[in-house]
């Protein structure tokens, strides 16, 4: 689909043809899966979050400026469903969450994995996943898009609808809290290196 | 002797970010501690690999599609006029929105309020019967301007809704970088001046708003907008290289008025209304507020 297609097909979805929407709905279902399943981390809030922001999205699209670009806006908006999916999680299960913080983070020394479990990526990944589910929402959102999706903390910073100096230290609090949680496994790791 | 760099630097080093890169880089071959700590860093984050996202169809598309289509609410049409306003504020951004999207509310009353046509005078016999339903001077009858189903009424509550809700949201921004900024050590400073620029932007929009909300009857409304406009103006008034006594003090303030909680529902309830069909996005007088509504 070229450029004037795609201006054409948004026209008439900000008209509420409902058809138009459909097309953006098929082109760039995937990728919003993507992003949503990086952000969450989890399968089922991913698909979750695919539906929210495209209702979102629908319900926005009066809003939408038609010179900007509608995979960046819709971008924002799936990165902030994220964020609003992973708050209302932790707030379903804020004691389990911190509960399984406090044992990851003071894990003692004896349960530090021995190089043949540090072998099994697998392992290391789970304990990864375990420490990201340790971060606040927007803690987890701010590094993702940091981390993963290679954002500056400008872009981060317009994308989360956050000052630049909260973006920053989301960031930083984010990196903290990943080195103490996976400090054991780095020391497992100098061992065996 | 050289100064460290902190683990927040060396982060934005890491990921190619910062200012100093070439500083940076000269001390850390310098100094074994920072390049200890860098490599620390560096280390953690090389563990945290892009997770493996599992496999969507060509399908995937249509399936979406099929899930949300009839969830879909009806589109809000006739942004036409919106769009030419819209062009506008992207010139003046975030500052020129806010004030712009206020004025337009205000404009919008006024207009509302000077633009009635005199009665023709069929129309004057009529007004001699104040219990005639049709009588437009009855409060039952939705072409009076003081009934909440009137259309000109409805079209400007939508306005105000929205407007009030993006208000909102982008104060409950601004609060939060202040509840989340970086704490200052006893003996420093920290510096607000970029969140201090954003509330006062965010006052003049805010006073507006209050006004329209109060005209329009939605007094819960002009309650939130009343708290959050005294916590923005201590936030401005504060000095920009701020203690740690004076941030403590206004986040307890923020604290004790519960005012990101209020701020969020009220955010909430307005996106809510927004959403609703159009009698139900009518002003609310303080006899139709449900308790629910009240945060205040």
């Amino acid at each position: 689909m070229d450029a004037t297609e795609t201006a054409a097909v948004l026209a008439r979805a900000r008209q509420g043809d409902s058809e138009a929407f459909r097309v953006l709905v098929e082109r760039h279902s995937r990728s919003v899966f993507r992003l949503a399943f990086r952000m969450t981390g989890n399968e089922q809030d991913a698909e979750d979050v695919v539906q929210e922001a495209f209702l979102r999205a629908y319900k926005q699209l009066g809003r939408f400026e038609s010179r900007a670009n509608f995979g960046t806006w819709l971008y924002r908006i799936v990165a902030n469903c994220s964020v609003d999916m992973m708050r209302a999680k932790h707030a379903r299960h804020d004691m389990t969450r911190s509960e399984s913080l406090d044992e990851a983070i003071e894990l003692p020394a004896h349960d530090a994995p021995g190089p043949e479990r540090l072998a099994q990526s697998a392992e290391i990944q789970a304990r990864v996943r375990a420490a990201l589910d340790g971060l606040s929402p927007l803690e987890r959102a701010a590094f993702t898009l940091r981390h993963h999706e290679g954002r500056s903390i400008d872009e981060i910073s317009r994308t989360l609808g956050l000052g630049t100096s909260a973006a920053k230290h989301s960031v930083f609090r984010a990196v903290k809290k990943l080195r103490v949680a996976l400090a054991p496994m780095q020391a497992a790791a100098g061992r065996t290196g | 002797m050289t100064r460290h760099i902190s683990e927040d630097d060396l982060t934005l080093y890491y990921y190619g970010e910062g200012r100093r890169r070439a500083a940076v880089e000269r001390h850390l071959q310098a100094c074994e501690a920072c390049a200890s700590l860098y490599r620390s860093i560096a280390g953690t984050l090389a563990m945290v690999t892009a997770p493996d996202v599992p496999e969507r169809g060509d399908q995937y598309g249509l399936e979406i599609w099929q899930r949300i289509r009839h969830k879909l609410p009806e589109q809000v049409s006739g942004f036409g006029w919106f769009d030419g306003f819209a062009r506008f504020a992207e010139v003046t951004r975030f500052v020129g929105f806010a004030a712009a999207a206020a004025v337009l509310v205000v404009a919008a009353f006024v207009a509302g309020r000077t633009s009635r046509q005199p009665a023709p005078a069929s129309d004057v016999a009529r007004l001699e019967n104040p219990s005639n339903p049709s009588n437009p001077s009855n409060l039952a009858n939705p072409a009076n301007p003081a009934n909440p189903a009137n259309p000109s009424n409805v079209g400007r509550q939508r306005i105000l809704l929205t407007s009030v809700a993006d208000h909102l949201e982008r104060s409950e921004r601004v609060l939060t970088d202040i509840m989340n900024a970086p704490d200052v050590t006893p003996a420093g400073k920290g510096d607000i001046s970029a969140e201090q620029a954003w509330a006062e932007d965010l006052l003049t929009a805010g006073r507006l708003y209050r006004q329209d909300a109060v005209e329009a009857g939605e007094q819960s409304v002009a309650g939130v907008l009343d708290d959050l406009e005294r916590n923005l103006l201590e936030i401005v008034h504060s000095p920009s290289k701020i203690s740690a006594a004076d941030l403590e003090q206004i986040r307890r303030r923020i604290d004790a008025a519960a005012l990101l909680f209020k701020v969020r529902v009220m955010s909430d309830e307005l996106r809510r209304r927004e959403a609703a069909p159009a009698d139900r996005a009518t002003p609310r007088t303080p006899s139709s507020t449900s308790s629910s509504s009240k945060v205040s």
